[in-house]
């Protein structure tokens, strides 16, 4: 059942690569219709998971990590509705695929810590797993940006020229998705500090408790991606830093949640390592 | 029934030419129904452009098709024929419908791949539509015809990239800013281009034109031209700071714009993008203002390499254009192909009912004791082997690959089953001087 939305999201992924690549409307929209269809799906596991351990299935890596894809297919579709843009799925649909996978390869057991059992850790995680979704589009958004400012900067307009959005659409669809994501990062933060405090005085003995600071790496790694992107924010209003540098900092942003995501999450002990 | 079609276009005849055979400039619809009035079959549609006039016509007979459009021709512009008759050209059946495919395309345009000639060909069918000039052959011709335009537009990259210098201006402004409503465009100094340019921002729905020029009658001129607004020479540098798009074309020995002007007002930009389109030569703008930061700045010489790689690209993608344009011309033969056994197939079927019934005739004596009910029966079960004996030969005759096999099968078909007043249905274009007894309407 696990590999069904995988195996949705790869035909999807093959459609909007065709649809990129021979610009076939007819093609666009069955790929837009797997997605749905791989979103469907994805809900439904998601569902029965939830049902199975009576929460979200977020507290666990792999299954943080599959919600974080449905949370990307989401907001991916959500965009594309609202913006009638399908250009960008080819760049979305790799990253979703990729984490899709870790996911279903990678046992994940929900954890049972008392401590986790709070509404407040359901909201920090589901706005970090919100946030990252929007700063996952922010990013690839930004990406397309550069790609194609260099190509009109250096005027040579080649394969890419044709095919994506405007920079300025590219650039207001990056900005929206930033400001989403930053919105939900500083939920997500604040709410693990509140919760963070909370918890000290009901469980002072908790070793993850007693690690939570901004030593440990994955503590670290949030803030500095809150700050990175509250610079970009910042710069962006009043620094006039637009266009190229906003997307030079989503890009790097999301290169540092993936960092924080993965390697950290999976290999590196951290106060985040629930037993 | 043949698709015929006769018409000069700017690859067989000289504009002096064309200009005398022009239907545009006249009544197009009076044209087609005179021209559908003198064919049987009543069908007609009069393609009139800058660059061709063409008639298509659903006749029997392609070689009289041709003498009479000839003499149409002649007597609708009052031309001497010899005046015309060697610069027109003519397709029967698969070439005809390649040829308006191709029209439709745009690959028979003198600019490969413009959008304007699908239109020109919707309008050319409408017109003789609504006069009722057409029937099921052109229809199903034309409408085919809209489906390859649509399609090697939508599947191709043929219509694609700017081709002048001043669309190619918008297409990379468009690619910039996305819409362009809004935009603040300023030219500095009137030209040609620039003003053609200006024209096309001013029809992408750009908000306002600022116009200046060292005289500034000049500036008025060109303003008035766009529906902009002359500024003062002296304003240039604060335009610069409000503009979106910049065009500058003025006769200047020097830079008139540097790389300390722009970075000065960049400031009061907030980093908006600032795209320039240097057409002077000399060089109106510094080289140098291109390194900043959100900054495009095309001269034109970059916008001439752009146009160039758009033709070069255009031109790669005739292939794929021509094989939409063959796949759909197979298709619609295969139609006219079965369309062609109809009458063999009617006589036919009007063989067996007529076979059926004298035998139900001549049994009448015996079957005059069955019951109604048993006499129904009979009748239904007659009529169904009938129909079942007809189903495979009839869906054969209408599946032929090529019309000289249809002709072998339907002489064969008709004298088998002697379908006397049937004729089989003549093909290539080489036999329509044979005479050809009469054929039954259908």
């Amino acid at each position: 059942m696990k590999i069904v939305p995988l195996l949705l999201y790869i035909v999807s992924g093959v459609a909007y690569a065709v649809h990129f690549a021979r610009r076939d409307p007819g093609v666009g929209r069955a790929a837009t219709a797997s997605l749905f269809v791989a979103a469907l799906a994805h809900t439904f596991l998601i569902g029965m998971q939830t049902m199975e351990v009576h929460h979200i299935p977020l507290a666990s890596l792999p299954t943080a990590v599959s919600t974080f894809v449905w949370l990307l297919t989401l907001s991916y579709l959500y965009l594309e509705i609202t913006t009638e843009e399908r250009t960008m799925g080819v760049f979305i649909l790799p990253i979703v695929v990729g984490l899709q996978t870790i996911s279903v390869v990678s046992p994940g057991v929900e954890n049972a810590d008392p401590v986790l059992d709070s509404p407040w850790f359901w909201v920090h995680v589901a706005s970090l797993l919100c946030a990252y979704a929007s700063f996952a589009l922010a990013g690839m958004l930004g990406l397309t940006y550069m790609l194609q400012f260099k190509e009109i900067k250096k005027k040579h307009l080649g394969y890419l020229y044709s095919r994506l959005p405007s920079l300025l659409t590219l650039d207001t669809m990056n900005s929206r998705a930033m400001t989403v994501g930053w919105v939900f990062l500083t939920i997500g933060v604040t709410v693990g500090v509140i919760w963070t405090a909370q918890s000290r005085a009901l469980a002072p003995e908790n070793p993850n408790l007693r690690m939570m600071s901004l030593d440990d790496p994955k503590i670290f790694f949030a803030v500095l991606t809150w700050v990175v992107y509250s610079f970009a924010l910042f710069a962006r209003n009043r620094l006039g830093w637009t266009g190229r540098r906003a997307a030079w900092l989503s890009f790097v942003g999301f290169a540092i949640i993936l960092l924080n995501f993965l390697p950290i999450g999976y290999f590196v002990e951290t106060s985040h390592t629930f037993q | 029934m043949h698709v015929f079609l006769l018409g000069v276009s700017h690859q067989t005849a000289p504009i002096d030419v064309r200009e005398q055979l022009d239907f545009s400039s006249r009544d197009v619809g009076a044209a087609v129904e005179a021209v559908a009035a003198r064919y049987s079959a009543g069908e007609a549609v009069v393609l009139s452009t800058c660059n061709r006039s063409e008639i298509y016509v659903a006749s029997d007979d392609p070689a009289r098709a041709r003498r009479e459009l000839i003499e149409f021709l002649h007597s609708y512009h009052g031309l001497p024929a010899e005046k015309f008759e060697s610069h027109v050209f003519v397709r029967t059946d698969e070439d005809a419908s390649r040829h308006l495919f191709r029209v439709a395309a745009g690959l028979d345009s003198l600019v490969v791949g413009e959008p304007q000639i699908l239109g020109q060909v919707k309008d050319a069918f409408q017109v003789a539509a609504t006069r009722q000039c057409v029937g099921p052959v052109l229809t199903r011709l034309f409408h085919t015809s809209f489906g390859v335009g649509k399609r090697v537009r939508s599947e191709t990259g043929l219509g694609e990239g700017a081709i002048s210098v001043g669309f190619a201006a918008v297409a990379l402004a468009r690619k910039i800013f996305g819409r362009l409503d809004a935009r603040g465009v300023l030219v500095v100094g009137a030209g040609e281009i620039s003003s053609l340019t200006a024209q096309h921002l001013r029809a992408q729905g750009v908000g306002e034109i600022a116009v200046t020029s060292r005289t500034a009658a000049h500036a008025e001129a060109l303003a008035a031209d766009v529906s902009g607004r002359a500024i003062p020479w002296g304003d240039l540098r604060s335009a610069l700071a409000a503009a979106d798009i910049v065009i500058t074309a003025t006769g200047s020995p020097r830079p008139i714009i540097t790389r300390a002007d722009v970075e000065g007002v960049s400031g009061r930009r907030r980093g908006d993008p600032l795209f320039i389109i240097d057409i002077a030569v000399p060089r109106d703008v510094e080289a140098a203002v291109g390194e900043i930061e959100q900054v495009f700045l095309y001269n034109v010489d970059d916008l001439q390499a752009v146009v160039q790689e758009n033709l070069s690209r255009r031109s790669s993608e005739i292939g794929r254009a021509e094989a939409i344009v063959s796949q759909e011309v197979e298709r619609f033969s295969a139609w006219r192909r079965s369309r062609g056994a109809v009458p063999t197939i009617v006589a036919l079927r009007q063989r067996f009912e007529q076979i059926r019934r004298a035998e139900l005739q001549r049994l009448e004596g015996k079957l005059g004791a069955l019951t109604p009910e048993a006499r129904a029966t009979v009748d239904e079960v007659t009529r169904l082997i009938n129909e079942k004996l007809l189903l495979a030969p009839t869906a054969q005759l209408k599946a032929l690959p090529d019309e000289q096999t249809q002709m072998a099968y339907t002489e064969a078909v008709n004298r088998l089953f002697e379908l006397r007043d049937e004729t089989p249905v003549s093909a290539a274009g080489e036999e329509m001087d044979v005479e050809q007894p009469n054929r039954p309407r259908s």
